[in-house]
């Protein structure tokens, strides 16, 4: 089993002591305060500093709290680095029955801080104040419209749900969370909702999220019957003995224990497809750049998306035991990570470049988790968190000094103008695309070398052709970062009418002055913006001709670097994405992988290690030399392509060569399209079929049993009055009417009484004597 | 010697006085003396039966419904007496409490 190998050099299972603690509620917590104070009265607040304050220092101090439990941690031994607190019950799930035994157990509410949940807990507090603090700067425009109090609240709410998905001590509670970001997502990303696009966007997440967490769902279903708990640390103790069993009957169904988790590792990867923005469930991602850029940077970059590999790493013991729903994740992972790459080789919005970046790295670090270097994929998550929350806080800044401008066609040249977010972003930008000794070079090598190395082993040409995909896939980021800083920094400054080799494009982003929605407009339209480009190339409104009551007085026309709190989040995270990849140097250069060796004692290990089993180190280094070549010649490509070439004219050229592609790429493939032809219509028009199917029969096969019940009760009712009700008033009419005459024959008088005798008796004497 | 047959039509007479005074008149004490009348009619014929036949059976009845007919009439103006005290007349039209 190539995962055994894999996993060979991993330290055994743990089901160690875990420490208990009486404030790691707090961490989760402080924000959910934060977010329960913002959004309970910060409507009545005028000053919105103290919104500022409450929401920053929530999180703030949850960092603090984060980082003083990591080192209480570290103070720990290293088989028993965990604390956790049980706060309360959450519910009792009584008797459940179990693999033919019954099993009674609890959910309990309660956190659990390990070596996984820590470094992600540092992840997103830490990432998360930053990105707040740029938050302050960015939603500026926000402060004085009554919207920044929500902002703030929903960003709190967001951290406390990711909190609470990395602490949770059982899938419950990460389910919890896993709920908790895509209801965030969908407030964020949908916060400017009276934009239908934001709106549209917004729900788009949502249910884009929803399909993978029914699978999600059936997963953990599948998991309470086969463990018959939740709690993380009670199923990775329990797995080797339901691992020995020699078959497992559920549901009717016997098969063999690799079976159920084969099945249980791709339910749960369906949700990860959807959290973490997969084939085919990524669509949501690039248009969640309609909500407001921290919120890209925040859940799209940072923290959200990676839950799905926060899971899978979580329940590695799972994929370890499942060698195709790991080859499963490889797979996608691999084909992710080079379609979306594609993609962002033909975008000009800025942020849409990035987004499809995100997905392609997302798709590495399933890659990673793939290959069963679970290690290796969380670390690809810690060092893209630093670079690609630089970046879309750059891009953030980029777009607030270009007025709200996204298309990056009407930038250029602001690296005189911006310095600090250059220098921040360029950083970023050679750590993504892989240039040694940048972080992302360590990090994405180690996945790329994961992989291969099982080809390497004889397992099979399936790990090469992932290898090969990736490698595309790393070739094209390169490209489209190198273009995006060209694009973005380099020539000259082609806003304010300034446009010497006609590449800007009419702008709908600038509403001059009208004060309705800054910070709101901007994200519209850029589709019809690229449509107008193609169709009448010559066309060119000069963006910011109308600008001149644009709120920014005192300041010159041109952009200009945005305040410090804007800069220094971005200037933080660059130089996290220089360093963190010395956190986990491989020994082949030296290092002692601290942070694989951190995690270990979470990552369960099949069998017994087979050492010796790995390639050898010389292919190491060629792999890696060869990647810096691939890298550095994809940067060289672009940097032909866009810098040396201010007018571009040889991506043009290339693009004239190939309209079809390039129209075909810039359209994203129409997988969109593909969906609502082929997913949403037929959805629509079955529902309309079942609509009239429910209007016309059901409704008909009810409202006539209603006019069948209703005539029948009125004949009824006629037969009642007229026939029944008509005897019983006869009779008594009858009666009365004879009462009448009886009634007259008793006088009272007494001479009527003998004179009737009197008759009687004249009648019986004639009878009796005459007759 | 009166004929029987004279006899029984003055007792006939007699007895239709009665009859006709006991259903016309009002007064319940003319009433009372024409149920006399119709006794008395009845006597008439238990006598002169008596006669004809030449036994005292019939002498004997008469005396015994002479007897009844002093105690109905000390019933009936008893009655009559209670009623005129209740009521204040003594009409028999004007008492009818037993009217359905």
């Amino acid at each position: 089993m190539s995962i055994e190998q894999a996993a060979s050099h991993m330290i055994g299972a743990t089901s160690a002591a875990s420490t208990g603690s009486g404030i790691l509620w707090l961490i989760p917590f402080l924000p959910f305060f934060g977010f329960l104070i913002n959004g309970l009265t910060g409507r009545r607040l005028k000053n919105t500093k103290v919104v500022d304050a409450i929401a920053l220092g929530s999180v703030g101090i949850s960092f603090l709290l984060t980082v003083y439990f990591f080192f209480q941690l570290l103070a720990l031994p290293e088989n028993s680095r965990s604390i956790h607190q049980n706060l309360w019950t959450w519910f009792d799930l009584g008797g459940a029955r179990v693999l033919g035994g019954l099993s009674t157990t609890t959910v309990q509410w309660a956190y659990k801080f390990d070596a996984l949940s820590a470094a992600m807990a540092i992840l997103v507090t830490g990432a998360g104040f930053l990105i707040h603090l740029f938050s302050t700067g960015y939603m500026a425009e926000e402060r004085n419209d009554g919207r920044y109090y929500r902002f703030m609240a929903y960003m709190n709410l967001f951290v406390f749900s990711m909190l609470n998905l990395v602490l949770g001590a059982n899938i419950l509670m990460m389910f919890l969370g896993w709920e908790g970001v895509g209801l965030c997502s969908y407030l964020l990303i949908g916060f400017y909702f009276d934009r239908d696009y934001a709106a549209a966007a917004g729900k788009k997440a949502f249910v884009t999220n929803r399909v993978g967490d029914f699978g999600f769902m059936i997963g953990f279903f599948l998991l309470i019957m086969l463990f018959g708990n939740l709690d993380f640390d009670t199923m990775m103790g329990m797995v080797r003995g339901i691992s020995g069993m020699p078959s497992i009957t559920l549901f009717g169904h016997t098969a063999a224990p690799t079976f159920w988790f084969n099945l249980i590792g791709c339910c749960l990867f369906v949700g990860a497809i959807g959290k973490s923005a997969q084939i085919p469930l990524y669509v949501w991602l690039p248009d969640a750049m309609a909500g407001p850029t921290p919120v890209s940077a925040l859940i799209h970059a940072a923290t959200m998306v990676t839950s799905g590999l926060y899971m899978i790493t979580r329940l590695n013991f799972i994929y370890v035991l499942a060698p195709g729903a790991l080859s499963l994740v490889l797979f996608v992972g691999a084909l992710t990570a080079l379609f979306a790459a594609t993609m962002g080789l033909a975008q000009y919005d800025i942020k849409k470049v990035l987004a499809y970046s995100t997905v392609s790295q997302l798709g590495f670090m399933f890659m990673g988790l793939g290959a069963g270097a679970f290690s290796a994929g969380m670390f690809h998550v810690f060092t893209h968190a630093a670079f690609k929350a630089c970046l879309f806080l750059g891009s953030g800044s980029v777009i607030a000094a270009c007025h709200h401008e996204q298309d990056m066609r009407n930038m250029g040249g602001l690296r005189k103008y911006m310095p600090w977010t250059f220098a921040s972003m360029g950083l970023a930008t050679l750590a993504i695309a892989g240039v040694p000794p940048f972080s992302g070079f360590f990090s994405k090598d180690e996945i790329l070398w994961k992989v291969f190395e099982h080809g390497w082993n004889g397992q099979g040409w399936f790990y090469y052709l992932c290898w090969g995909l990736g490698m595309l896939a790393a070739f094209c980021t390169a490209f489209y970062m190198v273009r995006l800083m060209a694009m973005t920094f380099f020539g000259e400054f082609r806003g304010a009418g300034n446009d010497p080799f006609g590449l800007t494009v009419p702008s709908e982003a600038h509403h001059g002055g009208d004060d309705d929605a800054h910070g709101a407009h901007g994200h519209a339209a850029h589709g019809d913006a690229l449509a107008d480009a193609h169709t009448n190339p010559g066309l060119h409104v000069h963006a910011a001709d109308d600008l001149t009551d644009h709120g920014h007085a005192g300041q010159a026309h041109g952009p200009s670097e945005v305040p410090w709190n804007m800069w220094v989040p971005v200037f933080i995270f660059a130089v996290l994405a220089v360093v963190l990849g010395f956190l986990n140097l491989p020994p082949s250069l030296k290092g002692s992988e601290h942070f694989s060796k951190w995690l270990e004692p979470l990552l369960y290990q099949a069998a017994a290690a087979h050492g010796g089993h790995h390639a050898a180190e010389s292919i190491e280094y060629w792999l890696m030399g060869f990647a810096i070549v691939w890298a550095l010649s994809a940067m060289g490509l672009a940097w032909w392509m866009y810098i040396s070439d201010p007018s571009w004219s040889r991506a043009k050229a290339f693009v004239a060569r190939f309209p079809q592609l390039f129209e075909w790429v810039n359209a994203k493939y129409y997988v969109d399209e593909f969906y609502d032809a082929m997913v949403i219509n037929p959805i629509k028009q079955l529902s309309a079929q079942l609509w009239s199917l429910d209007n016309w029969v059901i409704d008909g096969m009810v409202n006539g049993a209603a006019r069948f019940t209703v005539m029948l009760a009125s004949a009824s009712d006629w037969f009642d009055a007229k026939v029944v009700d008509g005897l019983v008033n006869a009779v008594a009419w009858g009666l009365q009417q004879g009462s009448m005459g009886f009634k007259a024959l008793q006088s009272g008088r007494v001479q009527n009484y003998a004179f009737v005798m009197m008759l009687g008796f004249l009648a019986f004497a004639f009878w009796k004597f005459l007759a | 010697m009166v004929s029987m047959n004279a006899v029984l039509l003055i007792s006939f007479l007699l007895w239709s006085v009665g009859v006709a005074g006991v259903l016309i008149r009002r007064n319940a004490l003319v009433i009372l003396m024409c149920v006399e009348l119709m006794l008395n009619a009845a006597n008439l014929n238990f006598i002169a039966f008596a006669r004809q036949s030449g036994t005292v059976h019939g002498q004997a009845i008469a005396l015994l419904v002479m007897g009844f007919a002093a105690a109905e009439v000390a019933v009936g103006l008893a009655l009559v007496v209670a009623l005129y005290r209740r009521k204040g007349n003594i009409q028999v039209d004007e008492i009818n409490l037993l009217k359905g």
